[in-house]
């Protein structure tokens, strides 16, 4: 009988001690559990300064390094990593240094720096987004760099990519990588739709379209189009290429918002109308991020993507191990009324104010430029060299992959520097989302953010 | 003085001399936890009076100077639309979640008491879903659910029930619904196991005297089980409502509070806005009227269920 397993069974409701003692038990769990993810933390910060230099450096470092330099960076993947491991331990052995060295991952990336910036531990040296530059300048956490960039060390990159980093008139960084986009399209399908796969006719939005609606139209059994929607920030970083070339802005030469312009509401329109009138793109925008249209063109399961350089560095990667067979080409991002854009993003190095060992850092930095290391380091990572000698490198400009892109930093644009940028794109996406969601129309939802936007940047 | 005030004055010194008797007998008692008092004070007393005081400045993300704005934020965030569109997505999330939850947990606790072929392995099994860490249970629903890679997709696709992949995650109208599966399935198997030894503690005689009468199963089920599994019903439920508010994991990873704003609870929004916004005092702000509503709730819970006379 189940009873008879039961010596408490007579207890017919949790009582106050039991109820301590399965929180106590809880708790036990919990505490544990913080002890184990404090130990994990730590392990993995470990690991990743281990791997940064103090693995079998690590020991040279100890017996003579006087010093050490904290270095924070974002998103070291499986392509870069020993690029780093290797190099900090040659930084640690030239300068007689230790190097603790950490990555987090891009979604930590600005709470982990704001956070130790806040609580006064902020690192030596640190490479993210220049678009965080206004928030950190209004920290007084950055130094201004203006000493090496306006001098020799500055002269190695182009005058675009050195303004990436200014604000205020002073360089708060230096331009560590850059990224822009392109217009990918899969070549078997525009020859399955009927379409010249070597030459496209991709000039234009409305030569996209019309691509678009042929593969629609055709026996080709993918989406012609791959368009974001997501709640996400990439959202905004697809759409701004229409809304640029439209001729609309997001902020005036006074940093207000403008954003429902006519040009803008074409921009908007156009962008939904491809998905609610046209149907050309994949099922459901709204629910996918930029990295899933991304994904979707390198399985060779879309027509046309706009993508980083690294979109084609990934299919070539996939079909050399025989996990894709298709032919793609890169033509730029399509024109609009008024011109052509390309996203243009640039991650910076700086020293952070906090540092005592601000000119060690400067070391740290100069030593990252080296020529080759900066070739080594595009090549590997799949961003735009932001050193003009290394762009220049045949092994940039003749390639099928990198050659568009280097032509198209000619129709560079960066998003604008705000100090509550992140705030500003959430909005955006917001009004692309209401239009896409056929809630609100281009102009309502443009208006609305509009207002919103204004009322928050007053 | 009057009487009165001669009686009360007695009362007070009464008490008084009580109050201090009862420390003095009790000091030991109280020097020993006093240690743990302080750690409590200072690990959950000192964040919830930081939260509070921080709700009463403007801390824009982009300086470190805070400026006094008394309750501005709170008269912000009540007039605000947003704020009640908050509240009742937050109270769909908490009531579905946590109805989905105990009812599959019941029914899954009710079907392991049986003697069932297999039962160690099930009630071993049943476990896995909770054993995994919730961002990884939520990435697995959200390609479960994708419109083009996704599984559930697959098959309705395989089955000709619908012409292609339905993008459940990016529809205003049920993206929410698509989470809510996930939360239920990750936090079923915590109801499950507590109504299972609620239920192991119901006297078996019980059921067999009902049986004896004539009573159907089902009847047993209404009349024995859940009477007497009410105390255990009421703090799981109690505890499930309280982590389901706040619970951020499953929504941020699956769907980050969109599309439109449609799965966002107050814990995503206060994130949103007190940490990716870097508005520290309008997110403090939002943290106190959501750490009110728990409190309120927690209160009026225990008392209505304490009404009855039972206790925990």
């Amino acid at each position: 009988m189940q009873s008879s397993n039961n010596p408490e069974s007579s207890e017919d409701s949790l009582d106050r001690r039991q109820l301590l003692q399965a929180l106590g038990a809880g708790g036990a769990i919990a505490i544990a559990g913080c002890s184990g993810g404090d130990g994990g933390d730590g392990g993995s910060g470990d690991g990743s300064s281990g791997d940064g230099g103090s693995g079998t450096d690590g020991g040279d470092g100890g017996d003579g390094g006087s010093q050490s330099i904290q270095f924070l960076t974002m998103g070291v993947g499986d392509n870069i990593q020993q690029f780093f491991e290797e190099n900090n331990a040659a930084f640690e052995e030239e300068y007689d240094v230790d190097v603790e060295f950490t990555s987090v991952t891009w979604d930590n990336a600005r709470q982990t720096v704001n956070n130790r910036v806040d609580g006064g531990q902020a690192p030596d040296v640190s490479r993210w987004p220049a678009r965080w530059i206004p928030q950190l300048v209004g920290k007084d956490a950055l130094e201004p760099l203006d000493d090496m960039m306006d001098g020799e060390f500055g002269q190695k990159f182009s005058e675009g990519v050195a303004a990436g980093t200014m604000y205020n008139g002073s360089h708060y960084g230096v331009p560590w990588a850059a990224s822009n986009k392109c217009l990918y399209y899969n070549k078997d399908v525009f020859e399955t739709a009927g379409l010249d796969p070597e030459n496209p006719s991709l000039d234009t939005w409305d030569d996209m379209l019309a691509a678009a609606q042929q593969i629609r139209d055709s026996d080709a059994s993918v989406p012609a189009l791959g368009l974001a929607g997501a709640d996400a920030i990439e959202t905004g970083s697809q759409y701004y290429h229409y809304h640029w070339s439209h001729g609309a802005d997001l902020v005036n030469d006074e940093g207000l918002p403008v954003v429902n312009t006519d040009g803008a509401v074409d921009a908007l329109s156009f962008y939904t109308d491809l998905h609610l009138e046209h149907g050309v793109t994949q099922s459901s925008p709204l629910s996918s991020t930029r990295q899933d249209i991304r994904q979707l063109f390198e399985n060779g399961d879309l027509g046309m993507v706009i993508g980083h350089v690294y979109t084609g560095l990934n299919i070539d990667s996939a079909k050399e191990s025989g996990d894709v067979d298709f032919d793609y080409g890169i033509v730029q991002v399509p024109e609009g009324p008024e011109g052509r854009y390309s996203l243009f993003t640039i991650d910076a190095i700086t020293i952070l104010s906090q540092s005592e060992h601000k000119d060690l850092a400067r070391d740290l930095i100069r030593f990252y430029f080296d020529e080759e290391r900066r070739f080594q380091y595009s090549q590997q990572k799949g961003f735009l060299p932001v050193v003009e000698a290394v762009g220049e490198r045949p092994y940039f400009s003749d390639s099928k992959n990198w050659a568009p892109f280097v032509e198209a930093s000619e129709y560079a644009r960066a998003r604008p520097k705000l100090s509550n940028f992140s705030q500003f794109n959430d909005r955006m996406v917001q009004a692309i989302q209401e239009a896409l969601a056929d809630q609100k129309t281009p102009q309502k939802a443009l208006n609305d953010a509009q207002s919103d936007l204004e009322d928050a940047m007053e | 003085m009057s009487l009165a005030e001669e009686y009360t004055d007695t009362t007070d010194a009464s008490r008084l001399e009580r109050g201090l008797a009862y420390f003095q007998r009790n000091s030991r008692a109280y020097l020993l936890i006093a240690p743990t008092a302080l750690f409590l004070l200072a690990v959950v007393g000192y964040p919830i009076l930081e939260t509070f005081r921080l709700s009463l400045y403007q801390s824009p993300a982009d300086s470190n100077i805070e400026t006094f704005v008394g309750l501005q934020h709170y008269a912000e965030i009540v007039t605000s639309d947003i704020f009640y569109q908050l509240l009742w997505q937050t109270g769909r999330w908490v009531v579905v979640g946590v109805a989905g939850k105990t009812v599959m947990g019941l029914l899954i606790a009710v079907h392991l008491k049986g003697d069932i072929r297999g039962r160690k392995f099930f009630r071993t099994a049943f476990l896995i879903p909770w054993g995994i860490p919730y961002a990884i249970s939520a990435v697995v629903f959200r390609w479960i659910e994708h419109p083009q890679f996704g599984f559930l997709n697959a098959i309705l696709l395989k089955l000709g029930l619908i012409e292609q992949g339905i993008g459940i995650l990016g529809n205003p109208d049920i993206a929410w619904l698509g989470v809510v599966v996930a939360d239920i399935w990750i936090g079923t198997p915590f109801m499950a196991i507590i109504f299972l030894a609620g239920l192991q503690s119901i006297p078996q005689e019980l059921y067999e005297a009902a049986a004896i009468d004539g009573a159907e199963r089902w009847h047993q089920f209404c009349y024995i089980t859940l009477p007497q599994l009410k105390s255990v019903i009421l703090i799981a439920t109690l505890l499930s409502t309280i982590w389901t508010f706040v619970s951020f994991d499953t929504i941020w990873t699956m769907t980050g509070g969109g599309p439109l704003s449609t799965t966002a609870t107050l814990v995503i929004h206060i994130y949103q806005v007190g940490l990716q916004n870097g508005n520290l005092g309008r997110g403090a702000a939002y943290s106190v009227v959501g750490f009110l509503f728990l409190f309120v709730f927690a209160i009026i819970y225990l008392r209505v269920y304490t009404r009855g006379g039972d206790e925990l």
